[in-house]
């Protein structure tokens, strides 16, 4: 603040030397101008002094030019009149330049000059030099009855530049004046200046603190109308600010709205279980969600910003994604690519191309929308139901097979044998009823895997339904020698459970005891009751599973290799149907078992009916 | 008499045909399983071998390739019973040598009919 003060009053210093400087100068100048008029005047007023006088003088007469020795001439009194410092001398002086008679101011030595023959230098003026000073010399002849006999020499001082003493006073009249109108103005013009100074004052505050505030001075005039206007001018200012501000804050707002929505729909995009890209009309890149490590095994940054060729290496899907560039929506491929990743040889990705098309022009084509999928588990669905059916025909043939077969000999030959036609008949009754299970069974599975099969739960008394199966079976076994035993507790719980279903399961663990069992041997089913489970028990003493198969029994279609099992008909469907629908009850099947010495197959089931209810 | 060795896991399979064969005056061998089949005819080659695709630890498509790699000479044909029908299932028969497809369900009819012609010389045919 004191820098800016002292600025100023610098500033207003200078101002004020300024003006002495050039009251001065005029000052100066004028009293310059004066004495050279002075002196021009007084230089014209002594000519035409000199040479009147001297011509006055000339026509005197000698008696009275030159006085009688011991008598004052005329000289004398033209001195003592002249008092005034230009008077040099009067001098009379005979033909060959001696004085006659003379008069001089004190300190003045006439200069001895020798006149000049010539009557017409008789004469005139001419210029002396008298030490230092300069002498204007006017001479003129003097005559003596028409004779020659001097001249008169009167010298005047030339006048000097400069002042007099009587001129003093008068300069002093003019330059005070001046001297003291200086700082007026001076003080008045600071005055009128001061609103200024105090507005830029108010001003560069304003300026500094970067608020826009009203100039508060009171001026006259001009300034006064300035600051009127200025002030006008910062309303307006304040006004068209406030009104950007307001602009800027709506702004603001929308922009905070449009990020939002964008956010949202990237996040939706984000939340895509696929790889999702966005490529534009020139093929490169402008989105790609997060999850391109996934399938692509590059980062998203790799792929951003880039053409195809630059993070693609699969000739394939260079080939599909060329549709996509060049405008146009006809061009797309209706089919989506399959490729294997290089990161990930395992897996297979499907590509689709959408075109996207501009909201404002529907034809207009803006960029297209990759989705890329993992396709392997539907790849493998696919194969695996490829394989399931070609199973199932497998199965069905068999039992065809042989019913062909031996309905086609009963035409031949083999038929008119009473004993062949017997066998023929059981066997194809046989195979009947093998078909028509293979085909329930078949259609259980399906049902189940497909999630249509619908479940009823009951609460059954479990007693009874084994009770009911181990009859059937029993009865149905072929062999005399089996034997069959039945271990269930007194009050078994009721469950809740699918009857018809589980009651499959059963049969389909009691037919598998008899079948791979020894003709001597022995089916038990058991049950036992927990606090939270029943636990019913299939047990056959017959040819057991090899430990490396026990996983693989309840495969479907699955039969073991071995001969022993190979020799027993069946189509590998029993265990996997049991297996789904004791996991349909939340349950668990078990199997314990030993070569040649028989298996257990145990299923667990939950007596708490929610807990069965939610695996239903 | 022309022997025929049938090669199929399923018993009644393996009855029928014998039965029909026999009917037709051949003389029949059976065997349950490739490796049988193997071994009976480094004993003695029959004169035909029929066989199924799907049997257990040896597989018919395994037979033929061995018997085709033991015996560069075979003079017998085979003929492979197949319950699949699409043709690149047979594409591993391509190179053997006299290798038949009988499709199921087989008919003895149509079995018996293709024998006799194979042994009249007539060109064989895709039966069924």
């Amino acid at each position: 603040m004191s820098k800016l003060k002292s600025k100023h009053d610098w500033k207003n210093e200078r101002l004020g030397l300024t003006m002495i400087g050039a009251s001065l100068l005029v000052i100066g100048l004028i009293i310059a101008l004066m004495f050279h008029y002075q002196r021009t005047a007084r230089e014209d007023a002594i000519n035409a002094q000199g040479v009147s006088l001297a011509r006055v003088l000339s026509g005197m007469d000698y008696a009275e030019l030159v006085p009688a020795p011991g008598q004052r001439g005329i000289l004398h009194a033209i001195g003592y009149r002249q008092d005034d410092a230009d008077f040099a001398y009067a001098a009379i002086v005979d033909t060959s330049g001696a004085l006659l008679a003379e008069v001089a101011s004190p300190g003045t030595i006439i200069p001895k000059i020798q006149p000049s023959a010539e009557p017409v230098s008789w004469l005139g003026t001419r210029t002396v030099t008298l030490g230092a000073k300069e002498v204007n010399e006017f001479y003129a002849p003097v005559f003596q009855d028409g004779i020659l006999s001097g001249h008169l020499r009167l010298g005047y001082f030339k006048p000097s530049f400069g002042p007099s003493y009587e001129q003093l006073p008068f300069l002093a009249t003019l330059a005070l004046p001046i001297f003291l109108l200086t700082p007026l103005f001076y003080l008045l013009i600071r005055r009128e200046v001061k609103p200024l100074r105090q507005a830029n004052d108010e001003i560069e505050g304003l300026l500094r603190e970067g608020s826009f505030q009203k100039v508060d001075i009171s001026a006259s005039g001009e300034l006064g109308e300035f600051v009127t206007n200025f002030n006008g001018f910062i309303e307006l200012t304040n006004a068209r600010i406030k009104e950007l501000e307001s602009d800027q804050t709506r702004l603001l707002t929308s922009t905070k709205l449009l990020t939002y929505k964008k956010s949202r729909v990237e996040a939706i995009l984000e939340g895509f279980p696929e790889t999702v890209l966005v490529m534009d009309e020139s093929g490169i890149v402008n989105f790609a969600n997060g999850k391109t490590r996934t399938l692509l095994g590059m980062p998203a940054e790799e792929i951003l910003g880039r053409k195809a060729e630059e993070w693609c290496e699969h000739p394939e899907i260079l080939a599909y994604l060329s549709h996509c560039t060049g405008g146009g929506a006809g061009r797309y491929a209706s089919q989506s690519v399959e490729f294997s990743p290089v990161n990930a040889p395992e897996k297979t990705i499907s590509l689709m191309a959408y075109p996207l098309f501009s909201p404002q022009d529907a034809s207009a084509v803006f960029g297209s929308l990759l989705v890329f999928r993992d396709v392997t588990l539907e790849i493998l669905a696919k194969r695996s139901r490829g394989e399931f059916v070609a199973h199932v025909a497998h199965e069905l043939k068999t039992p065809l097979n042989t019913l062909a077969l031996y309905s086609e000999s009963l035409q031949g030959e083999s038929g008119e044998s009473e004993e062949f036609r017997v066998e023929a008949t059981n066997v194809i009754s046989d195979e009947v009823e093998r078909l028509s299970d293979l085909i329930n069974n078949l259609l259980s599975i399906t049902k189940i895997e497909m999630g249509s099969l619908g479940i009823e739960r009951k609460r059954v008394r479990l007693r009874e339904l084994l009770e009911d199966s181990f009859e059937t079976v029993s009865r149905g076994a072929a062999s005399q020698t089996m034997k069959f035993e039945l271990d269930l507790p007194h009050d078994l719980s009721a469950v809740a459970v699918d009857k018809d279903l589980l009651r499959i399961a059963i049969n389909n663990l009691l037919t598998n005891a008899v079948k791979y069992n020894k003709s001597d041997g022995t089916v038990t089913l058991s049950a036992e009751e927990t606090d939270q489970t029943i636990w019913i028990s299939v047990a056959d003493t017959g040819i057991g599973i090899a430990p490396e198969e026990k996983d693989r029994i309840f495969d479907k279609f699955y039969r073991s290799d071995s001969g022993e099992v190979r020799e027993r008909a069946g189509h590998g469907l029993g265990l996997s149907l049991a297996n789904d629908i004791v996991k349909l009850h939340n349950g668990s099947l078990s199997v314990e078992s030993k070569l040649n010495a028989g298996s257990e197959f145990v299923i667990g089931l939950w007596k708490d009916s929610t807990t069965i209810q939610q695996a239903i | 008499m022309k022997t025929v060795l049938i090669v199929d896991d399923e018993p009644v399979v393996r009855r029928v045909l014998k039965l029909a064969l026999e009917q037709a005056r051949y003389e029949v061998f059976c065997a349950s399983n490739g490796e049988e089949a193997l071994a009976l005819v480094r004993d003695s080659q029959p004169d035909v071998l029929i066989t199924d695709i799907e049997m257990p630890r040896m597989s018919g498509e395994t037979l033929c390739k061995k018997l085709c790699g033991e015996l560069p000479e075979r003079k017998f044909p085979i003929f492979v019973v197949t319950s699949v029908t699409a043709i690149e299932h047979r594409e591993w028969s391509r190179d053997l040598p006299n290798v038949m497809f009988l499709e199921k369900p087989i008919s003895a009819r149509k079995l018996l009919a293709s024998l006799k012609d194979y042994f009249s010389g007539t060109p064989a045919q895709e039966a069924c």
